[in-house]
This record gives structure tokens, C-alpha cells and sequence, in this order.
């Protein structure tokens, strides 16, 4: 109960209220300027513990009926590039003894895989689909990469670029995806070949991609969103 | 410690321990910048009508744009699991003192003391208050790594059977935590008002 003999008391709280709303309304305004520091105060340690968090084995996944190509929106910084399937290079370069030029016949002459998985977006929404192509551990093993390589350097025909650890990128169920449903992909989903895996967020899974360079550290170029604040791991 | 009758005690303040105003200012503090930095997040696409659905002002925000918004809600998060576990923690070894239990419930259900019934009720809230801010947690923790906790993910599939996809289900369940402890804190404001008046704010807060 409020002390009827102390008439100060509720005024004194009651402007303390008033008083402590608007600065902390100003207070939120004067801390966005700070969002970039304490993301890197604390992304450090979070990435270090998502790579422990995340094992080398094959992950559940959800059975094709759970496919729902409704839920998939479609995301793209630049555009949708055309590219002829005849025309389209994948290029691996870097650390490997043999650099490579493959076309879509030699990607599809490696082992077929499909990951029925979740698709999450960072802007919160998710999609289960039923991804299928070539692991992306296979593709570089026919390059032959050296051990000194620790990431993988995507480059796409629309200029977005990603860098990944090499742990994610040989992950089993990390694909490069030329198929989408059961079909083939579409050229808004990243035809004729994209990224797809359950362990990292959607704007790390590159569409159209042309370019894969093994590096042995990351270079300025971490990746599009990732150069404008987003985090480097985003592992799932 | 807490006044239980309506009638003003008289005297110095007696603070709470230090380690129950620590625990409960830190919360407070790391709860706004949560629930604060979780609204931006929520912007990006709103849980209800997606990207054309409504968004909340950005008086109520914070990080200014999405990558703004992680950088405080995952850069916080880690102080806040381990404040609220701790906390929780100490309380649960105190629980004949401090949270509430079944007697509160008979209190409520029987006794005509109002002052009573006011303490029984206030600790009914504060308690509440810390379940819905655990599964905040819970919840936060299966949409923060879906694949790697596949497991507890798995828990939110209940309804899946009614077409309800178990990330819509976390989605709607992670935000509800925020208008639910709007409410609790409403009562507990009032509650803790009525109970220990201006001196059990002073114990909490000096």
C-alpha cells in the first residue's frame, strides 16, 4: 500500500514513469548506432560455438509429402541472370591440383543426391523443400584440394558472392542443386545450378553459381550481406 | 521482508539481497533490449501476413534495420539464458521462501484475507513470469538452430496434423511471450504496488 503519510511518495513515482519513458525511447534511437559493435563483440563466440554445434554426420530430414513449394518466396540483390545451360562453366579454382571448367554433363555424372530439408530465410520465414544434384564435397574432391584450404569462395552470374568454412561445404547433405521438386530448377531459384543444405541460413546458399575458389583464409570479400552486417556462420 | 498487511510499516527500508536486485534489474534491462531487438527481427516478415502483413512501429524497435536487430537479440541472448537460469536456479533452492507453490493456489481459492490473497496472487505472477520467459527461451533456442535441435523443433510439430508447419507454430509461440509478459508485468506492477507499496519498489530497485 501506498504511505498516506508521505505525499511525495506517488507523485515522486509517478514522474519517475513518465520520466523514464522518453529516455528510454531515446535511449533505443542513440543505441542503433551501437548494433554493428555488439554484433562484433558477441558473433566471435557465437560462430565458434554453432561450428561445434554442428556435426559432420547427415541430419534428419522430412519426408517429401512435408514439401511445400508454396511457402518458398524468392529472394535476389540483382535481378534473375539468363544463362543457357549450354554455355554454363562451373569453375574450381584455388587450392587444387587440378582446376576445373565442368559443365551441367559432368555435374550430372557425379553421384545424385536429394535433401528433403528446411529452407530458413533470416527474415524468419522457412520452406520445406526437396533439393537434388552433386554434393559440393564431391565437386571439389574431383579438383583435388589442397590441406591448406579452409574456405570455399562462391562467385554467381548476378555478382553475389559467399565465402563458406570448408567444414560446411563438405557437410553430406550440402548440395549443388540443379534440381527443385522433383524437377528442374527454375531459373528464379538459381538455374542452372545453386547452393542448398539444412546447416546455414538462406542468404548463404548462393544462387546461380558459377565460381567455387578454394582459400586458405577469407579474404575483404566475405560475402554480399555478410559486408553489410549480416553474420559470417549463419549455421542452422 | 515483504509487507503482508495493508498497513504501512514503519522505519528504514530493508533492501532485498543483493543477489535478488541483481538478478531482477539485469532481467529487465536484458528483456527490453530482447523483446526490443526480437520486434525488429519480427519486420523483417511479420509471423502474421508475412511480407505484406502488419509491422510494429519502430518506436519499439531496436537495431534499426534486420542485421541491426540480430546483432542485439543474438549478441544478448547468451547474458539472458544465463541470468535467467542462474536465477531461476537460486530461487528454485529457495522455493519455500520465494516462488510461488500450491498453498498460493488454496489461497487464493479459500482465504478471505485480502492482503493474503494480494501476496498469493503477486506470487502466482512473478512465477508465471519466469515460466514464460524460460520457454522464450525454449523457443528461441529451436528457431535459432532448427537443425542442429531437429529434436526440439519436433515438440512444436503437435499441430502439424491441422496444416500448421511446426516453424509457424515456434514463430507464433516464441511472440507470444512478449504481449503474455506485457500482461504478467501489468499485474505484477500493480500487485507489488498494492502488497509492499513505494517500500518494496525501493527494496527492489535502490
Amino acid at each position: 500500500m501506498a504511505t498516506p503519510a508521505d505525499p511525495l511518495s506517488r507523485r515522486r513515482s509517478l514522474g519517475l514513469l513518465l520520466g523514464g519513458a522518453p529516455s528510454l525511447l531515446l535511449g533505443g534511437c542513440a543505441l542503433n548506432a551501437h548494433s554493428e559493435a555488439v554484433g562484433a563483440a558477441t558473433q566471435p563466440l557465437n560462430e565458434r560455438i554453432e561450428a561445434l554445434l554442428q556435426g559432420k554426420g547427415k541430419l534428419p530430414e522430412f519426408r517429401p509429402r512435408q514439401v511445400d513449394p508454396a511457402a518458398l518466396l524468392i529472394n535476389s540483390f540483382n535481378g534473375i541472370p539468363e544463362i543457357s545451360p549450354g554455355s554454363y562453366r562451373l569453375a574450381v579454382t584455388g587450392l587444387v591440383s587440378r582446376p576445373l571448367n565442368l559443365d551441367l554433363a559432368a555435374l550430372a555424372a557425379l553421384p545424385q543426391h536429394q535433401c528433403v530439408i528446411r529452407h530458413v530465410c533470416v527474415e524468419g520465414w522457412s520452406a520445406i523443400v526437396a533439393w537434388s544434384g552433386p554434393r559440393l564435397a564431391d565437386v571439389v574432391a574431383l579438383a583435388g584440394f589442397s590441406p591448406l584450404a579452409g574456405y570455399v569462395f562462391i562467385e554467381s552470374a548476378d555478382q553475389y558472392y559467399e565465402s563458406w568454412d570448408l567444414a560446411s561445404a563438405l557437410h553430406p547433405q550440402t548440395l549443388l542443386a540443379t534440381h527443385m521438386n522433383g524437377a528442374p530448377l527454375p531459373a528464379a531459384n538459381g538455374a542452372p545450378v545453386r547452393l542448398a543444405t539444412p546447416i546455414k541460413l538462406g542468404y548463404k546458399l548462393s544462387k546461380w553459381v558459377t565460381g567455387l575458389k578454394l582459400m586458405a583464409s577469407l579474404g575483404d570479400r566475405r560475402g554480399y550481406w555478410e559486408d553489410q552486417g549480416y553474420e559470417w556462420f549463419a549455421g542452422l | 521482508m515483504i509487507a503482508t498487511s495493508a498497513a504501512p510499516v514503519r522505519g528504514p527500508t530493508r533492501p532485498s539481497p543483493l543477489w535478488t536486485r541483481a538478478f531482477h534489474g539485469f532481467n529487465l534491462l536484458l528483456l527490453l533490449l530482447m523483446a526490443s531487438s526480437g520486434l525488429e527481427i519480427y519486420n523483417a516478415n511479420p509471423v502474421f501476413g508475412g511480407r505484406e502483413g502488419a509491422t510494429v512501429p519502430e518506436l519499439f524497435t531496436l537495431g534499426g534495420w534486420l542485421a541491426g536487430g540480430r546483432d542485439w537479440h543474438f549478441g544478448v541472448m547468451g547474458l539472458y539464458a544465463a541470468n535467467l537460469g542462474v536465477w531461476i536456479g537460486l530461487l528454485i533452492r529457495q522455493r519455500h521462501q520465494r516462488l510461488a507453490a500450491m498453498g498460493d493456489l488454496g489461497t487464493l481459492r479459500v482465504s478471505s484475507s485480502t492482503p493474503k490473497r494480494r501476496l498469493a496472487a503477486h506470487r502466482v505472477v512473478y512465477t508465471l513470469m519466469l515460466i514464460v520467459l524460460g520457454f522464450s527461451l525454449i523457443t528461441g533456442m529451436a528457431m535459432y538452430k532448427p537443425a542442429q535441435l531437429w529434436w526440439l523443433v519436433g515438440l512444436f510439430s503437435f499441430a502439424e496434423a491441422a496444416g500448421h508447419d511446426s516453424w509457424q507454430v515456434l514463430r507464433v509461440c516464441h511472440l507470444a511471450t512478449i504481449p503474455l509478459i506485457a500482461l504478467l508485468l501489468g499485474a505484477h506492477v500493480v500487485l507489488s504496488w498494492r502488497v509492499g507499496g513505494l517500500r518494496l519498489w525501493r527494496s527492489m530497485f535502490v
